[in-house]
C-alpha cells in the first residue's frame, strides 16, 4: 500500500555528499520530509526522498553544507512526462487498445458443424438473409432467434445450437438423419395417386398391388402416359360408373427401352509436364482484397498456382479480418503424347466401367447388350447399343375427376 | 521513563528506535544516535535505515551491538 502511494505521488533517489549528512537527516526529520532507504557508500550517502521532499530539501542541503544529485527518477509523474515526450508511442498503444476493444465486439468467423445434407454455403447464404455475416456486431446478434428460425426453416435440421466463442461464431446443427416422407400430402389428398411412366418404353414386368393397371405386359409407352391409375371405378348394374374410389397406386413395373451410348477417346493427348522452376509469392489479404508482394510479372508462359492462406487470429477463437500466406506458380509445359495400344485398351474399359456403374446406381439393369470398338490411328470409338431396364415410374396425383353429380343423384333415392 | 529512547530490536537484523533526538553518526559499520540522556550506538556490519522520521527510525543489517554510554 505504501508502495503505491510512493509510486503514485513520485519518489526520486539522491545522491547526498558533503560536510554532514547525519545533519541534513535530523533536519529532514525536524522538517517532517520522509527519507528512507538511507544507504552509507563511504564517501556519499544514498536515499529516497518524495519528489516534494525534494524540493524542500533546498534549504536544508544550504545550512549542512551538503549537496544533493538526483540519481534515479520513479512513480507516475515522471512516468507521465515521459510519455509526453513519447507521443507517438503512446497514441500508437492507445490506438491499438482501441483497436482491439473495437474489433472484438464483431463477428470475423462463422464455423459451422455438423451439416452433411445442407451445404455450408447454403447456410452461410441463409445466415447471410438473416441478417448473420461476418463483421456484423456481436450486440446485433440475437442468438436464441437464430436458433429458433434454423430450426423452422429447415425441417430437416431437428437441433441447433449457435455460440459465440470470442469473435467466432459457432452454429453447431443436428440433421435428421432418417429423410422425413412428405405424409401430410399424401394422406390429405383423397384424390388418389396414379403411376405415371417417367420415359418411353416397353412394359416388360408389371405386377399391380394397388390401383387400376392401364397397361399390359408387352405394350409400349409414351413418357408421361398413366401406367396404373389410381381411380378405381365403383361401376352401376347399367356399367356406368357411379363413383371412383381414389386410392394411391403401387405397382412394380419396369419398363425396357434401347439406347446407344458412343464413347470418343483420341490417341493423341497433351500431357502436363513441371519443369521444376516454381517460385513463391507471398500475398496479404484484408477483407476481400488481396495484395501479393510481387511486383514484377511471372515470368512463366503456362503455370499452376496453389495458395495457402491463413486467417490472423489473437488466442484461439479471435479472428480478423487480415489474412496472410504465400502462392506457389509452378511452371509447366505442354507437350503431345500418344496413347499406346495397352494404355487405350485399359482407357476404354475404364469407360465402359463408368457407364456400367452409373447406370447400376440409377438402378437401371442392362438386358442386352452390343458393344463395338473402331480404333483408327486418331481415336478409338466405342459404340454401345443396349436395352435397359428400368422401373421408371413416378407418383402423381390422378388425373380422373370424382363423379360429383352423378353420386349425389344416385344416393338420393336409396336414402 | 519519560522521554527515554525505545529500541526494540527482531533478532540481529533490524532495530526500531522511537524518541531520539537525532542522528550523529551513520557508516555502514556503525550508527550513533542521540537519546535525551544518553548516546545509543549500533555496531554491526551493511547498516542501513530503511526510514528515518522525526519520530521513529528502523535500522536493517548485521547488528552486533547496542552500547548505551
Amino acid at each position: 500500500m505504501l508502495h503505491w502511494i510512493q509510486y503514485i505521488r513520485g519518489y526520486v533517489t539522491i545522491k547526498v555528499w558533503g560536510y554532514s549528512a547525519e545533519r541534513l537527516l535530523n533536519l529532514c526529520g525536524n522538517h517532517d520530509i520522509l527519507v528512507w532507504g538511507i544507504k552509507d557508500h563511504g564517501d556519499y550517502h544514498t536515499m529516497n526522498i518524495s519528489v516534494q521532499g525534494f524540493f524542500a530539501l533546498k534549504p536544508l542541503l544550504k545550512k549542512t553544507g551538503t549537496r544533493a544529485a538526483v540519481l534515479q527518477r520513479y512513480g507516475l509523474p515522471f512516468f507521465v512526462s515521459k510519455m509526453y515526450r513519447r507521443k507517438i508511442f503512446v497514441i500508437g498503444l492507445v490506438g491499438c487498445m482501441l483497436f482491439w476493444i473495437l474489433t472484438s465486439g464483431y463477428i470475423w468467423n462463422i464455423k459451422i458443424d455438423g451439416n452433411f445434407a445442407l451445404t455450408e454455403d447454403v447456410l452461410l447464404d441463409y445466415l447471410e438473409e438473416q441478417g448473420v455475416h461476418t463483421a456484423m456486431k456481436k450486440s446485433r446478434l440475437r442468438i436464441e432467434d437464430l436458433e429458433r428460425a434454423l430450426r423452422e426453416d429447415y425441417d430437416i435440421i431437428t437441433w441447433t445450437s449457435v455460440q459465440l466463442d470470442g469473435t467466432t461464431l459457432l452454429v453447431h446443427i443436428k440433421e435428421n438423419e432418417m429423410p422425413e416422407y412428405d405424409q401430410s400430402s399424401q394422406s390429405k389428398n383423397d384424390k388418389g395417386m396414379d403411376l405415371i411412366a417417367d420415359r418411353s418404353g416397353t412394359v416388360s414386368y408389371i405386377i399391380t398391388r394397388s390401383g387400376v393397371p392401364q397397361v399390359a405386359l408387352g405394350d409400349t409407352v409414351e413418357k408421361g402416359d398413366v401406367l396404373v391409375s389410381g381411380a378405381v371405378p365403383v361401376y352401376n348394374e347399367d356399367t356406368t360408373v357411379r363413383k371412383y374410389q381414389f386410392v394411391q397406386s403401387d405397382a412394380d413395373i419396369i419398363l425396357r427401352y434401347g439406347e446407344d451410348i458412343s464413347v470418343e477417346k483420341s490417341v493423341a493427348y497433351e500431357e502436363k509436364r513441371y519443369t521444376g522452376e516454381e517460385k513463391k509469392i507471398y500475398v496479404l489479404g484484408a477483407g476481400d482484397k488481396e495484395w501479393s508482394l510481387r511486383l514484377r510479372k511471372i515470368p512463366y508462359a503456362a503455370y499452376d498456382s496453389s495458395e495457402e492462406k491463413k486467417q490472423v487470429k489473437l488466442l484461439d477463437h479471435l479472428y480478423l479480418p487480415f489474412s496472410y500466406g504465400h502462392r506457389i506458380v509452378k511452371e509447366y509445359e505442354i507437350t503431345e503424347q500418344k496413347h499406346t495400344e495397352e494404355e487405350m485398351k485399359t482407357l476404354m474399359q475404364e469407360e465402359w466401367d463408368k457407364i456400367i456403374t452409373t447406370l447400376d446406381e440409377k438402378g437401371v439393369q442392362i438386358a442386352e447388350k452390343n458393344v463395338t470398338i473402331k480404333k483408327n490411328d486418331k481415336k478409338w470409338v466405342l459404340n454401345a447399343h443396349m436395352q435397359l431396364e428400368e422401373a421408371a415410374v413416378k407418383l402423381v396425383p390422378t388425373s380422373t375427376e370424382p363423379v360429383v353429380e352423378e353420386e349425389t343423384q344416385e344416393e338420393t333415392p336409396t336414402e | 521513563m519519560l522521554g527515554a529512547a525505545i529500541v526494540t530490536t527482531t533478532g540481529n537484523r533490524e532495530a526500531f528506535i522511537e524518541n531520539y533526538k537525532g542522528i550523529l553518526e551513520y557508516t555502514t559499520e556503525s550508527i550513533v544516535l542521540q537519546g535525551k540522556n544518553c548516546k545509543i550506538c549500533f555496531e554491526g556490519k551493511k547498516l542501513s535505515i530503511d526510514y528515518y522520521t522525526n519520530e521513529d527510525m528502523k535500522i536493517s543489517g548485521m547488528i552486533d551491538a547496542v552500547r548505551y554510554f
